[in-house]
């Protein structure tokens, strides 16, 4: 292997690993999915708590955004600075 | 009230001018092609490098120039409402009418969640929303990112072809026409610094947020239940309790007290984690969004960048009130006195 397709095949491998990292965001995104139709089930049971509710959705939604987040901050150094 | 929604005599100027300005946004783009802005993680220096004897390295930087107008412009917000509420009047008009209608919801939710102690927690948390809430809002400002200055391109860094587009005695007003390696120019190859960059693109910016809204946490928990606020973390009550006197207690009393100390080992580590947590989503979501901003916006030049841009005013908000809601819930937490079982 001459080191020129030694350094295609890193990149390549490179830009493989981003769009391998980026898979993981169906677990955040299945959690946000199930606590909006809970928040969701929860205003509709009961209309007056619904700030409380809301805010506290919001504060859950915040925390499970937050690993996706992580996931795309890896993809994004990768990108640029790997 | 006199003027609802305006006529359609009104109406025609405002949509002419709209329609100028995407035409002029058609011709520049059709003139000078967009090309895509060289993004990195680190922010970029505008003075040379000073090294300071303990700190290290110091270079102003472009996101430090956001943080410096961002302070301005609070500043402005606080001597205006300072003056508008100098006449005592009940419904005050102007700046501090509309701040009015956003800082009670705010200080509601504190009293709501942290009855006795909303009065020492509102400020921190009305204080990191502002902050953050015009800091990310600032990537909107056409200009942020993309005025700035040329300077000889190193080997190997990024450079751009560069066309003048007008020169006014010493001023010079250039723009990119498109990249190129910094090796292989036949022109010159010169490299792009903006002015102003997002501030919370910047993970010094966001992590020393985020350092400083869990040390102010733990202070608070220190102010609400003295030293024994770090039990929490120590607890070495079923210790004691293992080798008390008295028999009844002893029963069990060995297993309580591993699982305690391993559970307040874990609080110790979460609450450092809450750093990293609180720093990288803030980070993560305007960086994500400004490099989506540029990506669009060199992609379609026209048009589609202004959709994004509403995205980026929900998403700049909405972690902007997610920061300070945390570091409101945290700081609630840990008035709360641990130790009720």
């Amino acid at each position: 292997m001459t080191p020129e397709t030694a350094a295609n095949l890193v990149i390549g491998i490179k830009y493989l690993a981003i769009g391998l990292v980026m898979l993981s965001v169906i677990g955040p995104g299945l959690a946000i999915g199930r606590l909006a139709a809970a928040g969701l089930e929860g205003i509709s049971r009961n209309p007056d708590a619904a700030g409380q509710i809301q805010i506290s959705m919001i504060l859950a939604i915040a925390f499970a955004e937050a690993i996706a987040i992580y996931a795309l901050v890896v993809a994004m150094l990768l990108l640029f600075v790997g | 009230m006199e003027n609802s929604a305006p006529t359609k005599a009104e109406k025609k100027p405002r949509m002419w001018v709209l329609l100028v300005i995407i035409a002029l946004n058609i011709l520049a783009s059709w003139a000078i092609g967009p090309v895509m802005p060289h993004v990195q993680v680190a922010p970029e220096a505008l003075t040379p490098v000073l090294r300071l004897p303990v700190l290290g390295d110091f270079a102003l930087t472009n996101t430090m120039i956001a943080v410096l107008l961002a302070d301005l412009v609070l500043f402005w917000m606080a001597f205006r409402v300072n003056r508008d509420l100098k006449d005592g009047d009940l419904a005050p008009k102007g700046l501090a009418g509309v701040l009015e209608a956003v800082i009670e919801p705010l200080y509601n939710l504190t009293v709501q969640t942290a009855n006795k102690w909303a009065d020492w927690i509102f400020p921190w948390f009305a204080s990191l929303v502002f902050m953050i809430l015009i800091v990310n809002w600032m990537e909107l400002i056409p200009g942020v990112d993309s005025i700035g200055y040329f300077h000889e391109a190193h080997h190997g860094a990024p450079a751009y072809e560069v066309q003048e587009l007008f020169s006014l005695g010493g001023f010079e007003l250039s723009t990119i026409t498109a990249e190129v390696e910094a090796a292989e120019a036949h022109g010159e190859a010169l490299g792009f610094v903006p002015f102003v960059r997002v501030a919370s693109t910047d993970l010094n910016f966001t992590l020393g947020l985020a350092v400083t809204a869990v040390v102010a946490v733990q202070f608070l928990g220190v102010r609400a239940s003295g030293v024994s606020y770090f039990k929490k973390f120590f607890n070495f009550d079923g210790v004691k309790e293992a080798f008390s006197k008295k028999k009844d207690k002893r029963q069990f009393a060995g297993l309580f007290a591993f699982t305690d100390i391993f559970v307040g080992f874990l609080e110790l580590i979460s609450e450092i984690a809450r750093i990293i947590s609180f720093g990288f989503r803030l980070f993560g979501n305007i960086f994500a969004g400004s490099v989506l901003l540029f990506v669009m916006g060199s992609l379609i030049p026209v048009l589609v960048d202004s959709v994004f841009m509403l995205l980026e005013i929900f998403v700049g908000l909405i972690q902007a009130v997610v920061f300070g809601m945390l570091t409101l819930v945290f700081m609630a937490m840990a008035t709360v006195s641990h130790g009720d079982h």
